[in-house]
């Protein structure tokens, strides 16, 4: 199953290693002095080639490494740059380039942890770079070639939501032949959408929307649709993923009808999680909420608006002539001014998609119902994608009259006199801070975007989270709709805010990421695994109750001396490295791959007799650095 | 190369193209990504960093340049323009100009000799003009191919890059080559620009140096940037009072620019941060109609530098007139205080242009442009499907937006071509999708 990594052959024995020092464009070297550390760390024993570079991750710098190892022959390679997140799999392919296996290759961070960290400090940075360089070159001694552990895999996706992002990314995910399990928790497919009468900017039913995807999962054979169906149990890793499914709602709950589903067992190899969000639920009394009934949310708006007759918005059985729209209700709160939500947090982020929802649906209503006055409490008009600034523009011309509000003030909802239910009072900042008040028959609540109440699904896939509660990607921009677990995937408003075009883009995006993960019928594995050693273990079990990755260390039995003994073993595909059965075992017989106990030994010795530059700099002159 | 067969073509060498091209490759198909300047990486590359996390750009776009240039599903060619892209009979031909280079790229090894030899300079394209280029040289540091270029509007043609050259790659008698390739799909990913520094004339660019655009001041706020720090143009003074108008060239329909350019909010915001931590002492004054802080994160970033000091002035500028000193005087209406006329002085003043399309989809692609000139999306539900059969698009080729959403709108595209062409494979009529080709805005 492991592809070569049992036969683990020591490299020859006389490291030659290439050292090769970034000055990151002046991000490193503008503090660092790069030159003094490539010049000073060839002193460190088996140093053979040491070179500074203005951008080691371009391509002149990855081709000088390749190149050095072929006419230096050198066998191991440190380059001292970025974090390891940024690049290190750069170098590592860089390195393979050369034509060096490339987990004989060891990243220091001399930039987030070294010139950025101590830029008061020219010369601690500087001293402190070569003793992590020299760390590093220690470290490496002791370095085998490792190969990437390749595992069958399973050429099935799981999407979790039946929404419009889980059905595109299930007919993308599909078309392409790769097979789909959709997990949707309600009866019904379709999720928020089905809601929306009218979407922007296309002025489409939503679901005319939902109903062209939903025909398409129900007309390709490669989809399995489980509706009224939730997760129940996940365990494996990228490829090999084993799901356990269930009804939604405890089985002979009286009265429910579970439509059927049932538990299940499914084997897939990526997950997409398209979870959607929640609408934000107002506070008792927060713009008048059920303090007044003449206060609404905007999906209640929305279906107002669509089940309107000929003569007008009826509310209450009162006709409405004067509508008001309060935008950034649950977004862009402050600490201080708004009640914090229950994780103590406020909803410090902006929402994206309200600012349009407002306009569209003031202008849809001034259109139907000329007479009526609206008007829009803002804090800025957030119009900002494809069409959006046109609902903006139609809507001065239709008459609808806008104020603007600080976050920090936000306007008062009162009793209403002269006959009208309510009134708005405010500062309005689009003048020089008016105190204005407006009478009103109706205020609609553009409340926005929250994260869905996903305890369970969180603990389940183990999955992070932001300080907003919604799913955290690994990064924006190199890894938008990857979560730090391998092969689990993120699609839609269950990451943040988006519109539905946004949403779209992000399923198929989640799809796209997927099948190329699914490419082939076997996954790749960083070889950063637990190993044990057969003849060191003696069976005593202490590392099991350390593992927290069920599976991952399982008992085998061999035959010992005419007995049979049980002994450690390690599931490569389970373990995440973590490490912690290491330091239990009596005898050694436990090590982590690439990161083995000898190697954090010769580290320390690396730390401790690093070559420092000159009298000038020395350890204990760094420490007397200035604090600020 | 003539006749060269893919299964993508993808037009345009930035980040959407970049994140496209991979996606594709992963997914086993054979990709030709297509650039018209001499280096892939796009505007991206050229930035200092990028909101709202302040990664260091070059840091971000480099590994994926890299990766897509190494890929081996995928071909780049680079001074090469894209002139139309046919689609008929279930084929995609794109007819492509190879610019000459004047350099032998099978030869040039990256060396430089010929760029330390050339007695040429002029103002850089790279730096946004504010350094100097040889007329013989490797576009930038980790320009990719790393492939020395020769600009004929300067070159004397001396012939000191041609002794210089170890390898003897200088071709100064190297023609436009014209050819075409087939296709089972393209993907456009041709990005945006910035309309002129000029183009509002009460603004007056014209008439001072001091008065800049938003990529010049990236160029001076990036670490490696033509003068390793923040200086004025016009007398190299370190600025100390700096204006950032925003909607400069957006949200006018006295322009022709009605829409949002969507980025410019939250780059000045940025920049103006980046400006904070070089210039500490230095008067920061934002000039803004709404601000625009949407994504994940913005407005959190918004809020910091708002405490950080950073002022934000709701007002519109009437106009920009250079005083003495190089200094320019800002005509403002300060909505704030009622509409009060105010005239207010800054050193340095970055106008946020409008980002317009590149791409001319009724001359290249016979296809009508949507309103806004940028290629249309006529599927609400295939939103990257450009309406001609098996061409699709990302990022600012379908309106401006920022990296983000240019990198997540490029694997969906990816997504959209590899799916059109699964299903071709297997005999189906990707064309046939439900028709909604109507203009979706209604009138």
């Amino acid at each position: 199953m492991i592809r070569g990594s049992a036969q683990v052959e020591s490299v020859a024995s006389e490291p030659r290693i290439g050292v090769y020092v970034c000055r990151c464009g002046g991000n490193i070297s503008d503090v660092i002095d790069t030159e003094k550390v490539a010049e000073t760390i060839k002193l460190v024993p088996g140093v053979r080639v040491s070179k500074v570079h203005s951008f080691m991750c371009s391509e002149p710098g990855q081709a000088m490494i390749a190149e050095d190892i072929k006419k230096e022959q050198l066998n191991r390679v440190v380059v001292a740059s970025c974090s390891p997140f940024l690049h290190e799999l750069t170098f590592r392919v860089a390195v393979r380039r050369g034509g060096l296996n490339p987990y004989l290759y060891e990243h220091v961070n001399i930039r987030e942890q070294g010139s950025w960290a101590h830029h008061g400090d020219p010369e601690g940075a500087t001293v402190k770079a070569i003793r992590l360089v020299a760390a590093a070159v220690h470290r490496l001694y002791h370095a085998e070639p490792l190969e990437q552990i390749r595992l069958p895999s399973h050429r099935r996706a799981l999407v979790i939501g039946g929404g419009i992002a889980g059905l595109k990314a299930a007919v993308d995910l599909a078309a392409k032949g790769v097979g789909v399990v959709l997990v949707e928790r309600e009866p019904e497919l379709g999720g928020r959408v089905l809601g929306l009468a009218r979407l922007f900017p296309t002025d489409d039913s939503g679901r005319a929307q939902i109903d062209r995807l939903v025909r398409e999962v129900c007309n390709n054979p490669n989809i399995e649709v489980l509706t009224g169906t939730v997760i129940k149990g996940v365990s494996g890793f990228l490829g090999n993923y084993d799901i356990a499914v269930g009804p939604a709602l405890a089985a002979g709950a009286a009265g429910v009808d579970v439509g059927g589903a049932k538990d299940k067992k499914l084997s897939v190899g990526a997950i997409i999680v398209a979870t959607g969000h929640d609408y934000y639920r107002p506070s008792l009394g927060e713009y008048g909420f059920k303090r007044y009934t003449q206060v609404v949310t905007m999906p209640e708006f929305i279906d107002l608006l669509a089940g309107a007759s000929g003569d007008g918005i009826q509310w209450n059985g009162q006709r409405i002539h004067r509508i008001g729209f309060m935008h950034c209700v649950g977004s862009r709160q402050i600490e201080g001014i708004h009640p914090p939500q229950g994780d103590g947090k406020v909803n410090d982020y902006c929402s994206r998609v309200c600012c349009t929802t407002v306009l569209h649906q003031a202008v849809h209503a001034k259109r139907r119902f000329p007479n009526l006055a609206v008007f829009d409490f803002h804090q800025d008009i957030r119009t900002y994608g494809r069409l959006h600034e046109d609902y903006y523009r139609r809507a001065s011309e239709a008459g609808v009259i806008f104020f603007r509000f600080h976050g920090d003030d936000p306007p008062l909802v009162e009793e209403g006199v002269d006959g009208f239910p309510i009134q708005v009072r405010l500062k309005d900042w689009l003048t020089w801070g008016e105190e204005v008040v407006v009478p009103l028959d109706l205020l609609v609540l553009a409340v926005g975007m929250v994260a869905r109440d996903n305890r369970e699904l969180v603990n389940l896939l183990k999955l992070p989270t932001g300080a907003d509660r919604f799913f955290q990607e690994v990064h924006p921009k190199l890894r938008p709709v990857e979560t730090s677990v391998n092969g689990i995937l993120l699609a839609g408003s269950a990451q943040a805010p988006m519109t539905i075009e946004e949403t779209l883009a992000s399923a198929s995006a989640a799809a796209s990421k997927a099948a190329c993960l699914l490419a082939h019928d076997s996954v790749e594995l960083e070889p950063f695994k637990a190993r044990v050693d057969a003849d060191k273990c003696i069976g005593c079990g202490l590392c099991f109750p350390e593992c927290a990755y069920e599976g991952a260390l399982v008992r085998t039995s061999v035959e010992r001396e005419g007995k049979t003994v049980t002994l450690a073993k390690v599931n490569p595909g389970l373990c995440v490295g973590c490490g912690a059965c290491v330091p239990v075992c009596p005898t050694r017989a436990i090590d982590l791959q690439g990161w083995t106990l000898n190697q954090f030994e010769a580290m320390v010795d690396g730390l401790l007799s690093a070559p420092l530059p000159s009298k000038e700099v020395t350890s204990e002159s760094s420490s007397h650095g200035q604090t600020h | 190369m003539q006749g060269a067969n893919f299964d993508v073509v993808v037009v345009g060498g930035g980040i959407s193209g970049i994140q496209a091209a991979l996606d594709l490759a992963d997914q086993d198909h054979k990709v030709l990504l297509v650039e018209r300047a001499a280096s892939i990486g796009g505007k991206m590359i050229s930035l200092s960093k990028t909101f709202p996390t302040l990664d260091c750009s070059s840091c971000i776009t480099t590994p994926k340049m890299s990766a897509a240039f190494h890929h081996r599903n995928i071909q780049v060619w680079t001074s090469t323009e894209v002139e139309r892209v046919e689609s008929r009979d279930g084929v995609r031909k794109v007819h492509l100009r190879k610019h000459p280079t004047y350099v032998d790229n099978s030869l040039c090894i990256g060396c430089r000799l010929c760029e330390y030899a050339c007695p040429v300079e002029y103002p850089d394209p790279f730096e946004e003009g504010l350094g100097a280029q040889r007329a013989i040289a490797v576009p930038f540091t980790n320009a990719l191919p790393q492939k020395a270029v020769l600009n004929p509007r300067y070159c004397i043609a001396c012939g000191a890059c041609i002794k210089a050259c170890p390898t003897d790659a200088v071709r100064f008698d190297q023609e436009e080559e014209r050819l075409t390739v087939e296709a089972g799909a393209v993907v456009l990913t041709t990005g945006f620009v910035l309309n002129a520094l000029e183009l509002k004339r009460e603004y007056n660019a014209a008439r001072s140096a001091n008065i800049i655009s938003p990529l010049q001041l990236e160029r001076l706020l990036a670490p490696h940037g033509p003068y390793g720090r923040v200086l004025r143009p016009s007398d190299g003074k370190v600025p100390g009072n700096v204006a950032f108008v925003l909607c400069a060239g957006s949200r006018d329909q006295s322009i022709g620019v009605p829409y949002c350019s969507r980025f410019c909010c939250m780059y000045s915001i940025k920049q103006a941060m980046l400006l904070s931590g070089a210039l500490p002492t230095a008067e920061l004054t934002i000039y803004y109609m709404d601000i625009r802080a949407f994504g994940k994160g913005h407005e959190q970033f918004y809020q910091n530098a708002k405490a950080m000091g950073i002022q934000f002035v709701k007002a519109k500028v009437a106009s920009i007139e250079p005083v003495t000193g190089d200094d320019l005087s800002l005509r403002v209406e300060l909505e704030e205080e009622g509409g009060r006329v105010a005239e207010r002085r800054h050193d340095l003043v970055v106008l946020a242009q409008g980002a317009i399309p590149v791409f001319e989809p009724s001359k290249a692609l016979n296809t009508p442009a949507a309103e806004d000139g940028f290629l249309r999306q006529p599927d609400p539900v295939r939103i990257t499907w450009t309406g001609v059969e098996g061409v699709f698009a990302a990022g600012c080729a379908l309106g401006p937006k920022d990296i983000v959403d240019s990198i997540v709108e490029a694997g969906a595209a990816a997504m959209e071509a590899s799916r059109f062409l699964a299903l071709r494979a297997a005999g189906g009529s990707p064309g046939k999708e439900p028709d909604q080709l109507t203009n979706p805005i209604e009138t």
